[in-house]
């Protein structure tokens, strides 16, 4: 559970930041895909760009409690 | 807290003493309930209100726009919500300095959420005594009763939040109408249920524990506390040594501090933790424990305030009320202070300043320069006006800065409201005008409707040898 915790929980609050700034920045109308224009709608591009932004923090937290130092890891991932 | 490298009790999670937390009244109660109302009613009323025939707060994802009542925000505005961001960081500094979690206790959608939850919980599970016995209790019928109707009342209240939280994002009249027939988007529903999930999780199961593990703030904020900040104290000289007694009895004849050790100040605590062992990071200033003391100390006939706002001065040099405020005046808020007015003031000018038309010039790059009739060189711009405000506006162009530099076509351009609209225009400047090379050239573009909205521009105008 705590593991999962500090996996998912700050990767969440993370990618809520960067989902914020990097839409602000881009429209969404104006992203291509594979060469394509990206035709989904707009609440759809949202969600799946805050749920790639999500994974990718996910992936560097679980990389960060991978290679903590044994001594210094919760006791639920020893 | 432990210190680096050593490992932190965190069994903590797994085997949690489950709280039942005893309901509390008083001052303090009532001024929480108050910010439940007050940010709650805002909350889900917000996107009921209407403005000028539209939601008169939305943040229009699909049209990136940011309706807030009369004005609209693009995201060329961001900086704006970048400067009350950092307001919000140095309010929050300033208001912990003084008086430490306040935010925490009264204010959080956390405190607040987990407040509405625990009320359900009581009016259909009854006290904290009932609800522990209940707890204990194998499951029957009634048991199953109970808890189901907590669970769906929980669940109706989340799904409300939820719907509330989405209807920020997507125009609540087209939410209302899907409702009907629940013919919400696939998006939509995921969001609802996403957020009614975790408003559910969070002021349901999760509790204190958002606020011990999860939350950033939590962990940051004794950085601005100093010995001056008021917090939530149990004045250890004038409660100890503790211990039941009846009422109206002299403590000092029968040996004994103020402090009944009754221990209601730790049945009411939202956090679980003993107050009278001193400031502890677990505690998030809710004040639960001074009103559950001060009905104690009534009931005794003793003075109120055994367990009180007060700061560490204070109780150290036995300060009184006059000595604690004078102290909120020190350096550390003074400066929070300056900041929070400074920026505030540069955040209003800001905004009564920002222009409610928007020019960007783009040189067409395809041709720089190019030589038409007459001995004139032509450049070609693109313009994309954009229009604030919701009415239709005609706007004139005009260009200046190159002696003989004309517009073709001058026509003016009809911008609809709230929107954006692009001309291709071309200058012509005479060959000899200038030395050949790039120039300095402006636009003026001012909107018909409105003589003092005017925005100049400038971009290069290229001769070529
Ligand atoms: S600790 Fe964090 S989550 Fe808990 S009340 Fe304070 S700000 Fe809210
Ligand atoms: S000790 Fe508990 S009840 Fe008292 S203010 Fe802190 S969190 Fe609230």
């Amino acid at each position: 559970m705590l593991k999962w915790i500090l996996v998912l929980w700050p990767s969440f609050l993370v990618a809520a930041v960067a989902e914020a700034v990097f839409f602000v920045v881009v429209d969404p109308q104006q992203l291509y895909l594979f060469g394509e224009p990206v035709r989904y709608s707009p609440i759809a591009t949202y969600s799946i760009g805050f749920f790639g932004f999500w994974l990718a923090c996910a992936a560097s937290s679980l990389l960060t409690l991978f290679l903590q130092p044994v001594g210094t890891r919760p006791p639920a991932h020893r | 807290m432990t210190e680096k490298g050593e490992v932190r009790p965190v069994s903590l999670y797994s085997a949690r003493k489950k709280l039942h937390v005893r309901s509390v009244s008083g001052r303090f109660a009532r001024w929480r309930w108050a910010l439940v109302w007050l940010t709650q009613i805002l909350y889900y009323g917000l996107p009921w209100l209407t403005w000028n025939d539209r939601q008169a707060v939305l943040f229009h994802l699909t049209e990136r726009k940011f309706y807030l009542f009369g004005a609209i925000f693009w995201p060329q505005d961001v900086f704006y919500l970048a400067v009350l961001l950092i307001l919000s960081a140095y309010a929050l500094f300033f208001f912990t300095a003084i008086a430490g979690r306040l935010w925490c206790g009264y204010a959080c959608p956390q405190t607040v959420y987990t407040e509405i939850f625990m009320w359900i919980e009581e009016k259909i599970e009854g006290d904290h005594n009932r609800r522990r016995k209940l707890d204990k209790t194998p499951m029957d019928g009634r048991k199953f009763a109970l808890r189901a109707a907590k669970f769906g009342a929980w669940g109706l209240f989340s799904l409300w939040t939820g719907f509330t939280f989405v209807a920020y994002f997507s125009p609540l009249d087209e939410l209302l109408a899907s409702l009907t027939t629940f013919g919400f988007g696939p998006w939509e529903t995921f969001w609802i249920l996403f957020y009614a999930a975790f408003t559910y999780a969070f002021a349901g199961i999760l509790r204190e524990q958002v606020c011990e593990y999860m939350c950033p703030y939590a962990r940051f904020q004794g950085v601005m506390f100093d010995q001056d900040t008021l917090v939530i104290t149990y004045d250890e000289a004038r409660g100890d040594p503790r211990g039941a007694r009846r009422k109206g009895v002299v403590p000092a004849s029968v040996g004994k501090g103020d402090c009944t050790d009754c221990g209601i100040c730790v049945q009411v605590c939202p956090t679980g933790i003993d107050i009278r062992n001193g400031l502890q990071y677990e505690c998030i200033g809710c004040a639960a424990c001074i009103d559950a003391c001060d009905q104690v100390m009534d009931r005794m006939e003793y003075p109120r305030g055994l367990i009180r706002y007060s700061t560490e001065n204070a109780l150290r040099q036995h300060w009184g009320r006059k000595e604690i405020l004078r102290h909120v005046v020190r350096p550390r808020t003074l400066i929070y202070g300056a900041f929070l007015v400074l920026i505030t003031f540069a955040m209003i000018a800001g905004l009564a300043m920002r222009t409610d038309l928007r020019v960007d010039i783009i040189r067409d790059r395809a041709t720089l320069a190019r030589e038409v009739s007459d001995g004139q060189i032509e450049n070609v711009y693109r313009l994309q006006i954009m229009n604030m405000v919701e009415r239709e506006r005609t706007v004139e162009i005009r260009v200046d800065g190159l002696d003989g530099a004309t517009l073709q076509e001058g026509e003016p351009i009809v911008l609809p409201a709230a929107a954006t609209g692009a001309a291709t225009v071309q200058v012509r400047v005479p060959a000899d005008a200038a030395e050949p090379g790039s120039h300095p050239l402006y636009f003026e573009v001012s909107v018909r409707e409105d003589p003092g909205v005017t925005v100049r521009e400038q971009t290069t105008f290229m001769l070529p040898r």
